[in-house]
């Protein structure tokens, strides 16, 4: 195994990702240019001694600043939430599982906001040997880095609304504050340069979210029991062990409990791709045909074509994640390739990290679902009730809407009958896209077996093993920890620390 | 030039060894003084083409200095401005020194070359679709005698017959190291070379081992073929007794795989080429090692009786630990050791051995316990031992057929610190993430009896055969057949 070992720098503004890098290079031009002209108009700031760089200080402000919005009511953090781990507030947007956005915060977006925890982890994107797809930011992979990313959500009509940079540009103008410290880090001559000056803004924003210690903490439970601060219940470490075991939850796989090399911590996700047949979310306004705002009933009439769409397919649109609909911007120069034209691609999503999982809800890019344990019990389901080749008539959940718990399907069509295309969320063409060789997408079935890999008390102990994943654990004051309901909902009464 | 040379001189000795019987055999009391006069004749003839010769030989040597000479300069930096290259020692080819004008033997008479290889077929009786065909190994050896007490040796070997980013095999480079004679009985020897473990890891070419294969405990408990960088000293005495200590890299725990998610090994073959045994998987073969701790070795061997020889050996040091978060450190002072002792004996047509091996990696408490449920975590323990019996059963001319029986147990994880032991799955699990392909998770540990024979062509080229039972993993049963080499 050929792994890279990359030690924090000691330099904060410099941290162990592509963008800390370019950071610290514009950092060396700008310190170059400084000593070169006496000072220019767009010297990148200079971090400070301590704490937060003066980019990170403006990207901060900026990452905040709600009046940067058409609408005036939102900003990165309205569906990137610090409390929530930097992922949406499931409790606003009406409960959708997708953010509002636009001029009068009434379109619906396509995906679930992710957790911005750990993102500056995220290496380039890549496609290596065998096809194995890295890194890219963006659930898709479609921005070359988190400034390229942090551009993107100002211009789209769905969220942000403003038309383009200068319109950006122009309400930082307005924004006194923000101006100010941005002045103060960049210069005041690059507003003229709009393009620029939204470049400055992402590269801000990526330099907080690099820099700012929320972003990254490390201090979950689990971190404090590998610190030995700390015991985990014996349905916890029961719970990690399935995880980590290949036959039975194999979570490990993609969400390895071991560093990869992007980090010295492990950060539960390797940063690939996989398609793992996701049911179809009707709760996502664009999963409709003629799509209309839930809040306004306007069309949503920007909702995008889909790739490779056979004329025989259930739906029109379908999120198809790598390879489409959405496509990176042009002026992303080192963005991933258009990848339309690799169909065996379709259908996979980034693996996302589980730090921070239990307050992180709903799951998926799609949102599908609301709690951890119906994301395994779907799991570990996934081939058995699920499969129409397995099971030629899967019925709907039944009364208690648990198709775990009565044997029914997580596939249903809009009207919540059963589909029978089991992978509804996929061109029927994509099927031969989804993973199934590995655990625990109950692959055993094709060799005999019918079981699913973990039972009903295994998927609780799992649930609450990824419980310990949230950040902020005081092993002084364990009581203050953040613990949500799906928590406490599984925790047995085996689970008291040994 | 130097055959020239030698065959001017083979002539030389030719005419005067006829010239000395023609002289002697001459009837001279009843010799006319004619044939007399001939004779002085023919005699004075032959001295003018003696002393032609003569002169032809020694503008013969004359040249050929001249010639070594200007070899020399062509060898030696042109640029005076490089003095310090033009000092060192050239380590690859001899320069006589400059007082030296009379012929001396050419580098090629210091250099030697060997090889070795072996080419193979295993075939899992209980499934022939994982049958496989291997040229394991092709190994060429480059040695070289800078003078009577000083030799570099090295082996260069292509493992699986195609080294490329997208193939399976491995170029590597095996040994390279320079061995000094520092006396009739003690040497030192620096650079990569091979460690003095057991019968198989320093004498591994196929000749010399009974097997298709090599035997599970030098390959999985002593990691042959395993060489370390390092600096050794060896020597004997008269009663027979070889020893060797020194200093060398160790092993390096980092890149230890606590998540396989599939079985790192199928079935025998894999087993061997897996690098999944403890001592495989974390040796270094002085590929940018690290070596801020290294380990010492001893080896002690007796062949001072006819046919036995006895053999000993211990090597320990502190490994490259685990690695861990900076707010989370683990212990970082796991010890590696290795030993093992071994006898073999040669009564009559017999060949008789044995051998034990151990490993032991200390304070693994912590690192394994951090990882819960993982199918491989690291062995506090683990061990081997076989018993092997062959016999010259028929020999004519240089054909030799030997069949031999082998017995042997290796325990990759006899025991656990931190970890009840690896959570090895039951029943079917997927092999790789293409679906369809289902087995069992193997045990770590075996029996297995092996049963076949040795067929020298010649002392360097044998045929193999032989069938492996496996108690345990009895999957792994096969059917093996081989074609090695050494020279």
């Amino acid at each position: 195994m050929s792994r890279t070992d990359r030690r924090v720098a000691p330099f904060p503004a410099v941290r162990e990702t592509p963008l800390g890098f370019l950071t610290g290079a514009a950092l060396l031009i700008s310190i170059l240019t400084l000593a070169a002209c006496g000072g220019a108009s767009r010297n990148a700031p200079i971090p400070a001694a301590n704490g937060l760089s003066s980019a990170a200080k403006v990207g901060q402000a900026l990452f905040f600043d709600k009046s940067l919005s058409a609408s005036g009511q939102q900003s990165c953090g309205t569906c990137h939430v610090p409390a929530f781990a930097f992922a949406g507030d499931p409790a606003v947007d009406h409960g959708l599982p997708i953010p509002l956005g636009g001029p009068h915060m009434d379109l619906t977006g396509f995906r679930n906001s992710p957790s911005l925890t750990y993102a500056s982890f995220t290496p380039p994107f890549s496609i290596g040997a065998g096809g194995k797809v890295t890194g890219g930011f963006f659930r898709d992979g479609r921005s070359s880095s988190l400034a390229a990313q942090a551009m993107d959500p100002f211009v789209t009509p769905f969220e942000m609304a403003n038309q383009n940079a200068a319109e950006v540009v122009e309400r930082l103008r307005n924004s006194a504050a923000t101006l100010a410290l941005f002045s103060a880090a960049y210069g005041s001559a690059v507003l003229d340069n709009p393009d620029l000056a939204l470049q400055d803004i992402g590269l801000a924003i990526a330099a907080f979210e690099t820099e700012d210690p929320s972003f990254h903490l490390f201090t979950s439970k689990y971190d404090a029991w590998l610190a030995g601060k700390t015991q985990l219940t014996v349905q916890e470490q029961h719970g990690l062990a399935l995880f980590n075991n290949p036959a039975k939850g194999n979570c490990t796989a993609c969400h390895p409990s071991q560093p990869q090399g992007y980090s010295e911590h492990a950060l539960f996700t390797d940063f690939t791709y996989d398609n793992v047949g996701i049911p179809r979310n009707w709760a996502i306004p664009a999963n409709h045909a003629n799509p209309v705002s839930p809040v306004s009933g306007v069309p949503l009439n920007y909702v995008p074509i889909s790739p490779n769409i056979t004329a025989d397919a259930e739906y029109g649109y379908y999120d198809l994640g790598i390879c489409g609909p959405f496509q990176p911007t042009a002026s992303d120069v080192h963005a991933r390739p258009d990848l339309t034209a690799s169909p065996s691609l379709c259908g996979r999503f980034k693996v996302p990290t589980l730090r921070n999982i239990a307050i992180t809800a709903p799951y998926f890019h799609n949102g599908a679902f609301v709690t951890l344990r119906e994301v395994i019990e779907w799991y570990v389901t996934r081939d058995i009730n699920n499969n129409v080749g397995n099971n030629p008539t899967p019925v709907a959940a039944g009364p208690s809407g648990n198709p775990y718990a009565s044997g029914g399907t997580f596939y249903v069509a809009a009207d919540g009958t059963p589909d029978l295309n089991q992978y509804n969320d996929l061109p029927v063409a994509f099927d031969a896209n989804v993973n199934i060789g590995e655990v625990p997408y109950t692959p055993p079935r094709l060799a005999g077996g019918q079981a699913p890999t973990l039972t009903s008390a295994e998927i609780d102990a799992v649930v609450t093993f990824l419980c310990t994943l949230t950040d902020g654990y005081d092993p002084t004051n364990p009581a203050a920890y953040n613990v949500p309901a799906q928590c406490t909902a599984v925790a047995s009464s085996q689970g008291s620390s040994p | 030039m130097t055959r020239t040379v030698a065959r001017i001189g083979l002539l030389v000795t030719f005419v005067v060894g006829l010239a000395g019987p023609a002289g002697a055999v001459a009837p001279a009391p009843a010799a006319s003084d004619d044939t007399i006069a001939v004779l002085r004749h023919q005699l004075e003839a032959v001295q003018a083409q003696l002393r032609e010769l003569a002169q032809q030989n020694k503008e013969l040597v004359s040249r050929q200095a001249a010639l070594e000479q200007e070899l020399r300069q062509q060898r030696e930096p042109a640029s005076p401005a490089a003095p310090a290259l033009a000092a060192a020692p050239n380590a690859s080819i001899p320069v006589p020194s400059a007082a030296t004008t009379a012929p001396t033997p050419s580098a090629s008479d210091k250099v030697r070359m060997w090889g070795y290889g072996e080419a193979y077929y295993a075939n899992p009786t209980s499934d022939h679709t994982k049958a496989q065909a291997d040229l394991a190994r092709a190994v060429f050896g480059i040695g070289y005698l800078f003078d009577e007490r000083t030799e570099f040796n090295s082996e260069f070997e292509v493992e699986h017959a195609v080294a490329s980013a997208s193939d399976v095999g491995e170029f590597e480079v095996e040994q390279f190291y320079v061995d000094h004679q520092v006396s009739d009985r003690v040497g030192v020897r620096a650079g990569l070379f091979l460690m003095p473990f057991g019968m198989l890891n320093e004498h591994h070419e196929p000749t010399n081992y009974y097997g298709v294969q090599r035997n599970f405990v030098e390959t999985l408990i002593i990691p042959s073929t395993w060489r370390e960088g390092g600096v050794g000293v060896h020597g004997n005495t008269e009663s027979g007794i070889d020893w060797n200590f020194g200093v060398t890299t160790g092993f390096d725990l980092s890149k230890w795989n606590f998540t396989p998610e599939f079985p790192l090994y199928t079935t025998a073959l894999d087993l061997e080429n897996s690098d999944s045994a403890p001592l495989q998987a974390s040796h270094q073969e002085l590929a940018l090692a690290n070596a801020h701790d290294l380990s010492q070795y001893l080896s002690i061997r007796y062949s001072g009786i006819p046919g036995l020889s006895l053999g000993a050996a211990i090597s320990t040091g502190k490994a490259v630990p685990v690695p861990a978060p900076p707010n989370a450190p683990l212990p970082d002072n796991q010890r590696v050791t290795l030993w093992e002792g071994h006898a073999r004996w040669t009564p009559g047509g017999f060949d008789l051995s044995a051998l034990y091996a151990r490993g032991t990696i200390s304070n693994l408490a912590a690192v394994n316990a951090a990882v819960p449920g993982s199918p491989n975590p690291i062995p506090s323990s683990f061990y081997g031992y076989f018993v092997q019996g062959a016999y010259n059963l028929w020999e004519r001319n240089e054909y030799r057929l030997a069949p031999f029986v082998r017995y042997e147990r290796y325990d990759l994880g006899a025991s656990y610190e931190g970890t009840p032991g690896p959570a090895i799955p039951s029943g079917l699990v997927p092999l790789s993430a293409a679906p369809g392909q289902y087995g069992y998770w193997p045990r770590n540990q075996d029996r297995v009896w092996t049963a076949g024979t040795n067929f020298y062509v010649t002392p360097h080229v044998v045929l193999k055969a032989d069938y492996q039972w496996f108690q345990v993993n009895t999957d792994f049963n096969r059917i093996d057949l081989g074609l090695g080499l050494s020279f």
